[in-house]
């Protein structure tokens, strides 16, 4: 709301004041001034002079007075600094500011005056917002407080509540900005947190209703600094009587072409074949065409042009939630583009991607890609004794495939060997369990006929007899190509998905989930949910398919979703090194080097990845099947990219939809709540001090 | 305006009546609108037929007339007698009041230095042309403690050897009315001056009672000039005209310093009547001044206009404005002096 009313916060006591104050000044001016004696011939004129001036207008003396008229004016300015003048400009309840500052990827474009990325200019009104906050009035009326919380895909509190404006002035200083895509639940539940709650109240309660405490939790305004290019803001449901100011930034204009989509795969009866597949994105309304190179070890190797078709408008009714309802324009369709470049190379290498345009992001004008080394995949069967398993994994190009008891594999997986297969067969067991509450322990996993428990895991309700398969991902990598139609199975389980699972089921039975896919930062597995052996699948020519492709998928390592070989910003770099590598350190890609300590099971973990880049893990000792050496040391490169269509659309949002309301981003000149009561004093000081400066003049013969 | 801080008084009569002043104005003499009967011979024309040279008319022989005026060139041609009438020259008697009350000593220059040398320059004027002066100081004191013989007392003493029967009461000296009669000729101006400078100015006046006063004591008509500020609370309109209906030939100057004139003071300032103690607070802004020379001018005016029913001179002056043109310019230009 622009051009805010001014308002008085205590008018009240002001016009009291007054009521005492103007009324002592006249009297006391007309009692207490203090005349020089002056002897004089005759008081004879001057009398009638007066008592004509009287006759003439009885407030004469007042009116031509300028001293009591600036001793009146003083007294004014300091009656009205007594009301407390201010200027709501935006609409913000109660005394605590939340200041969300979103540090995302696409803050990092550079549309604002001067070339000012937008999360400096988002810094920049969170500052004015500071500086504008109430430091308390005279009465020792509650100073505003506010925190401030920095997020991207994870949220920091980076100052909890403090009205030392100080300190939160260095607190947004100190953000810094990351490639992380945005997300804001973790920092509306952050916010959530330090929410100061009734006495008695559990903390813990994860979501207390708004309107229960809406009597005895203070109202908080909250701060959103952000462009609004956060693809969860429904999950930001402040209560009713919260305040929610959206400070947008950037420029609604702005356009960006970027890679969304990087991906390199190697042939799978060709491993010297390397595609690399770049997905490119266009924002802006007209087509383009630009020039994407691609660098092997940063030499440069093929230049491409690509043309990417402009972004379509689209239109239509959506349902969006809040009270406003419908909303009909929607945000164009950004272009997509995509290319290849094909070129053999058996060794690993380090791809980079660029896009050659002077956008205001660029962030997503370059990706890099690990590509492995030209490898088959080592695959471990561990069973029981299974033919029909066995026979079909043995008609796939595979590098390694061993068979190993439940024992054997134990026996493996405590010595280190198991760091060599690639895969891990399991045929009705389970993979071990390292860490309670997991599902899975590390590795890639390919389960028949178990059911992972846990609270990431499954909730077996027994068997379910007869079923079949009624739907699957027909786009999903490892039922791509597949018709699960003709399968039927003997012995169902009845599977229900817990609240926490992490498991995405890939084909639905009548009984439910039939193969679910479940990704954890350290472990990657396809489950089939039921008893193989009890259906007549593995009969039908799908079964192969599916082993082959799901090995291949479990497999993939390099490509954007490729496991440990690839992080997104805001994640955590999490990877296993072989047994006994020392020294440790991961090398950023602004060269800071840090030091890291593995777990007792060879597991390093750093992060969350603020940057994208290429990130080195090195280490002293034996090196992996897919780590190179490089003087003495290992090496495992790990790429980290952004390849987020909905980021890459920075376009900033002109309001943001929130699970109760919709927010319009706030004028940018004047936000949060100015009071000129200090004005007002230092004006009363310099009527006081003109005062006394004519006093004096005046006085004098 | 302000009491003056530093009063000069005057000691003497060189300080009163300075040499050039006395060259400029040796020259003039007093006269008078009416003619007023004499008490001794003077050189004015008297209404009484006289014994001057100057022939006023002729008129029929009565028994006891005396005989040398009868006209003896008539009586042979028209054998008849007729007495031979001439105009009689009396000297003119000149009063000059002085308003001695405690406002007059305010003002720079002060208004009391200039009536006395203002009264002092008349006075000679009128001394040296034989005419009999007398000088009343309204209101004041006269300073006696200077020495054995103080001026009023010389004045009174040398004045008392070539009069006639009121010298004792020649000076007047009860409360408030000081007065030196009856002094006629050059020899008199020490005595004079000797009274001007013995006069204090205290107190307040009360004109119309003192003027009451005046006129009942009145020894014989003349000229009167009253030289105040007619700044009186009560009024100057009763003295005025109770001096003016005795048949004096009534003049009225009016001093004003320069500073009653165009005040120069400003800010908060309570006024204090020197006189009578009376406090006016004010505080000086433009229209108040504004207002104040209006009521002056009001005031002076409203003098004139009192003094020019009732056959008055009035006359405003301010106290810069040097003695001798007061008297070659102003004053004869009103007939008080030729």
């Amino acid at each position: 709301m622009p051009g805010g009313r001014m308002t008085f916060a205590t008018p009240m006591l002001a016009i009291i004041a007054a009521a005492i104050a103007v009324p002592a000044l006249v009297i006391l001016y007309f009692l207490k001034l203090r005349r020089r004696s002056v002897e004089i011939s005759s008081t004879l004129l001057w009398k009638k002079a007066i008592q004509d001036l009287q006759a003439n207008a009885p407030f004469q003396r007042l009116r031509k007075n300028i001293l009591l008229l600036l001793q009146l004016l003083a007294l004014a300015a300091a009656l009205l600094a007594v009301a407390q003048p201010e200027k709501k400009t935006a609409e913000t309840t109660g005394t605590r500011h939340v200041l969300l500052i979103d540090r995302s990827a696409s803050m990092a474009a550079r549309d604002g005056n001067g070339g000012l990325s937008r999360l400096d200019a988002a810094k920049k009104d969170a500052v004015k917002l500071i500086d504008s906050l109430d430091e308390g009035d005279i009465f020792g009326a509650d100073a505003h407080e506010a925190m401030v919380i920095a997020f991207d895909t994870t949220a920091r509190v980076v100052q909890g509540f403090t009205s030392d404006k100080a300190r939160l002035r260095e607190a947004v200083e100190s953000i810094e900005q990351t490639d992380a895509p945005g997300s804001i639940r973790e920092a509306f539940q952050l916010a959530r947190a330090h929410r100061p709650r009734p006495a008695g109240e559990p903390s813990g309660d994860p979501e207390p209703d708004a309107d229960v405490f809406a009597g005895i939790v203070p109202p908080q305004t909250f701060h959103l600094f952000t462009d609004g290019r956060l693809a969860d803001l429904d999950s930001f449901s402040p209560t009713s009587r919260d305040s929610v100011i959206y400070h947008t930034a950037g420029d609604p204009k702005t356009t960006n072409i970027g890679i969304v989509g990087l991906r390199a795969e190697r042939g799978y009866e060709q491993p010297e074949h390397v595609t690399v597949f770049v997905g490119v994105q266009n924002t802006a309304p007209e087509p383009r065409s630009v020039e994407v190179e691609l660098l092997i070890d940063g030499v440069p190797s093929a230049v491409r042009d690509v043309s990417i078709p402009g972004a379509e408008t689209r239109e239509g009714v959506v349902e969006s939630g809040g009270e406003n309802g419908v909303r009909a324009e929607l945000r164009p369709e950004p272009g997509r583009g995509g290319l290849v470049f094909e070129m053999d190379m058996s060794r690993g290498a380090i791809a980079t991607v660029r896009v050659h345009t002077d956008d205001a992001f660029a962030t997503d004008d370059e990706g890099v890609l690990v590509i492995p080394p030209a490898t088959k995949t080592s695959v471990a069967v561990v069973t029981s004794g299974n033919l029909y398993l066995a026979e079909a994994l043995a008609g796939l190009p595979l590098a390694t495939l061993d068979t190993l008891t439940p024992e054997e594999f134990k026996a493996a997986l405590e010595d280190g060997r198991a760091d060599r297969y690639d895969v891990v067969v399991l045929d009705g067991i389970l993979p071990p369990n390292t860490s309670p509450g997991r599902a899975l322990g590390p590795g890639r996993w390919l389960i028949l006929g178990a059911v992972p428990g846990g609270s990431e895991g499954l909730i077996d309700r027994g068997e379910a007899g007869m079923t079949r398969f009624v739907d699957w991902k027909r786009n999903h990598p490892v039922l791509r190509d597949l018709t699960l139609e003709p399968v039927r199975i003997g012995v169902g389980r009845r599977i229900e998905i817990g609240e926490n699972s992490v498991a995405v089921p890939l084909a639905e039975t009548t009984a439910g989930p039939g193969i679910v896919e479940m990704l954890t930062p350290e472990s990657r597995a396809i489950a089939v949910l039921f008893d193989v052996a009890e259906s007549n699948w593995p009969f039908d020519v799908s079964f192969v398919v599916f082993l082959a492709s799901a090995i291949d998928y479990l497999d993939t390592v390099s490509g954007a979703e490729g496991g440990a070989r690839s992080v997104r910003p805001g994640e955590v770099i999490s990877t296993r090194l072989p047994a006994r590598a020392s020294a440790v350190r991961l090398v950023s890609p602004d060269g800071d080097s840090h030091a890291l300590t593995t777990t007792p099971d060879g597991r390093v973990t750093w992060g969350p990845v603020r940057r994208a880049g290429l990130y080195t893990l090195r280490w002293r000792g034996d090196t992996g099947p897919l780590d190179v050496s490089d003087g003495g040391e290992a090496v495992r490169p790990i790429a980290s990219n952004l390849l987020d269509a909905f980021e890459s659309d920075i376009a900033p949002e002109s309001e943001v939809a929130l699970a109760s309301r919709i927010v319009s981003s706030s004028s940018r000149e004047s936000m949060g709540v100015r009071r000129y009561w200090r004005w007002l004093l230092l004006g009363s000081l310099l009527v006081m001090m003109l005062e006394w400066y004519v006093y004096n003049r005046k006085v004098r013969l | 305006m302000l009491r003056s801080t530093d009063p000069s008084r005057p000691a003497s009569m060189d300080e009163l009546l300075d040499s050039t002043l006395i060259a400029k104005i040796s020259r003039l003499d007093l006269t008078s609108r009416k003619i007023f009967a004499g008490k001794l011979k003077g050189e004015r024309r008297s209404k009484k037929r006289g014994e001057s040279v100057e022939f006023a008319d002729h008129r029929p022989y009565v028994s006891g007339d005396d005989l040398r005026h009868i006209d003896w060139n008539i009586f042979g041609r028209l054998d008849r007698l007729f007495l031979k009438l001439f105009l009689e020259e009396e000297d003119l008697s000149l009063h000059i009041v002085i308003d001695a009350s405690e406002s007059m000593d305010c003002g720079e220059p002060s208004k009391f230095l200039y009536a006395q040398r203002f009264a002092m320059a008349l006075g000679y004027v009128g001394l040296v042309n034989l005419n009999r002066v007398a000088v009343t100081a309204v209101g004041g004191m006269v300073e006696t403690g200077r020495s054995d013989a103080s001026p009023a007392q010389a004045g009174l003493a040398s004045a008392s050897k070539d009069n006639d029967a009121d010298t004792e009461r020649r000076e007047v000296s009860d409360s408030s009315l000081h007065t030196i009669r009856d002094l006629r000729g050059r020899r008199r101006t020490q005595d004079l001056a000797r009274f001007l400078c013995s006069l204090r100015p205290a107190g307040a006046t009360d004109f119309g009672d003192q003027a009451r006063r005046l006129a009942l004591a009145r020894r014989g008509r003349g000229v009167m000039v009253v030289v105040s500020d007619f700044f009186m609370k009560e009024g100057y309109e009763d003295g005025l005209r109770l001096l003016v209906g005795r048949g004096y030939d009534l003049f009225a100057v009016q001093c004003l310093s320069p500073q009653e004139v165009e005040p120069d003071i400003g800010g908060d300032l309570r006024l204090v009547d020197v006189e009578d103690g009376d406090r006016a607070e004010v505080t000086i802004s433009a229209p108040l001044l504004k207002k104040y020379r209006k009521n002056l001018a009001a005031y002076c005016d409203g003098l004139r206009n009192f003094c020019a029913r009732r056959e008055i001179t009035a006359l405003t002056v301010q106290t810069d404005t040097p003695v001798d043109v007061l008297l070659l310019d102003y004053l004869r230009r009103r007939g008080l002096v030729r």
